[in-house]
């Protein structure tokens, strides 16, 4: 065996026969080569032991498991919502032709009602109004019955795929063509784990 | 006393697509200290390996993460996302470290027989030396040093993390480790006018 055939033999460092062995009692090169690079297979091994303790921040798994939650939820809800929206859909288009059939024959009977002065605005839009949510400079929309942050609080912002129905829970367009396609969104939450506000990355 | 055997990655992979978090918290335990020691050697900082941590295991929960057992082990996906993660920041930042006769099968180096072996790397000042040594290692051989040498990443996993082949994974590591010597060796002799490394011919 020769030099080159000792090191092509010996890739992993400490790999030890009696061929590589003789090799190296002849060769006074190869062995103090084999001698520097057991110290460094040494030194390694003590490297990954000092370090073995190291990980990641709590806060890290904390982040994670929000949003593993939040995201179960996400998919729970689209996945009861798939079956029977359908169902409620035409239910509900069938409620309208009723009702409205109903109107027009009663009609001429019926006074007019009052109309909301123009600018007032809806229940719903009073309850919540993205409009004015999405001034924030970090555009950050609160989420609908979410707790408000505290000022003090410590926060986590992790990045998510969401389905693009979730923009329509904070009032936001989307076409219904496309609600079950997944959109990118920075999700913020509270110490508790739990999502306070959301914003969509490129949308 | 008989202990229950770990329940697979892959099985708790199965589990946590289903929704459950006590297999995703299990899977995240298991395998989330190397994933964030490797973006920390590899970065060189704490924050930057944090957020390689958190995004490796957000991409695990995406629907489409592109997991696909046939082609490798599920620590070698996740350490093969981070390494991924960790190029895009170091594209961003330029902070990687110049690479100096980084030819892949170029001549190696050996280090001339010394009269102090580095036979005190296991010390906490030997220790801090390699690490710092490492550290300026260029970047395709320090994670190579770091997987298989560190996290004892096996050569065929290491492969599929890297995209090379298991042979371009030893002959790195091998020039990794030349290069680890060479560098230790030239932080000892820093004395002026001496050179540290000659070549060596074995007439064998």
């Amino acid at each position: 065996m020769n030099c080159q055939e000792f090191w092509d033999h010996m890739p992993e460092i400490g790999a030890d026969t009696s061929e590589l062995g003789q090799h190296a009692a002849e060769c006074a090169a190869c062995a103090e080569q084999l001698k520097l690079h057991r110290a460094l297979a040494s030194g390694l091994r003590s490297v990954a032991e000092q370090m073995g303790s190291v990980e990641a921040p709590a806060r890290v798994e904390q982040g994670l498991i929000a949003a593993f939650r939040s995201q179960n939820r996400v998919r729970t809800r689209t996945a009861s919502v798939s079956w029977w929206a359908p169902v409620l859909s035409w239910a509900g288009a069938a409620a309208v032709l009723v009702v409205g059939a109903g109107l027009l024959l009663h009609s001429a009977h019926t006074p007019q009602p009052l109309r909301a002065r123009p600018g007032t605005p809806s229940i719903e839009q009073a309850v919540f109004d993205p409009s004015a949510s999405s001034d924030n400079d970090d555009g950050f929309i609160p989420l609908p019955n979410a707790e408000t942050l505290d000022p003090d609080e410590d926060v986590n912002v992790v990045r998510m795929e969401v389905p693009r129905s979730t923009m329509m829970a904070v009032g936001l367009p989307v076409s219904t063509d496309r609600l079950s396609e997944l959109v990118e969104a920075d999700v913020v939450l509270g110490q508790d784990g739990m999502a306070r506000a959301i914003r969509f990355v490129d949308e | 006393m008989n202990s229950k055997p770990a329940e697979p990655d892959d099985d708790l992979f199965v589990r946590l697509r289903g929704g459950d978090e006590a297999a995703f918290v299990a899977l995240y335990r298991r395998r989330q200290a190397a994933i964030y020691r490797f973006a920390l050697h590899m970065s060189g900082s704490a924050s930057q390996a944090e957020d390689v941590t958190q995004e490796v295991f957000l991409t695990l929960l995406r629907q489409e993460c592109g997991y696909d057992a046939a082609r490798g082990t599920l620590s070698g996906y996740l350490f093969g996302i981070a390494r991924k993660l960790l190029l895009r920041h170091l594209e961003r930042s330029r902070s990687d470290v110049p690479i100096e006769a980084d030819t892949e099968d170029g001549p190696m180096a050996e280090l001339a027989v010394d009269d102090s072996p580095l036979d005190d790397l296991t010390h906490r000042e030997g220790i801090e030396s390699l690490r710092r040594a490492i550290r300026t290692l260029p970047r395709r051989y320090r994670e190579v040093v770091v997987l298989c040498d560190l996290e004892e990443v096996d050569y065929a996993d290491a492969a599929g993390v890297l995209g090379c082949p298991i042979g371009t994974v030893r002959s790195r590591l091998h020039r990794a480790r030349a290069l680890l010597l060479e560098k230790l060796n030239q932080e000892r002799h820093m004395r002026p006018g001496v050179s540290t490394l000659k070549a060596l011919r074995c007439g064998i």
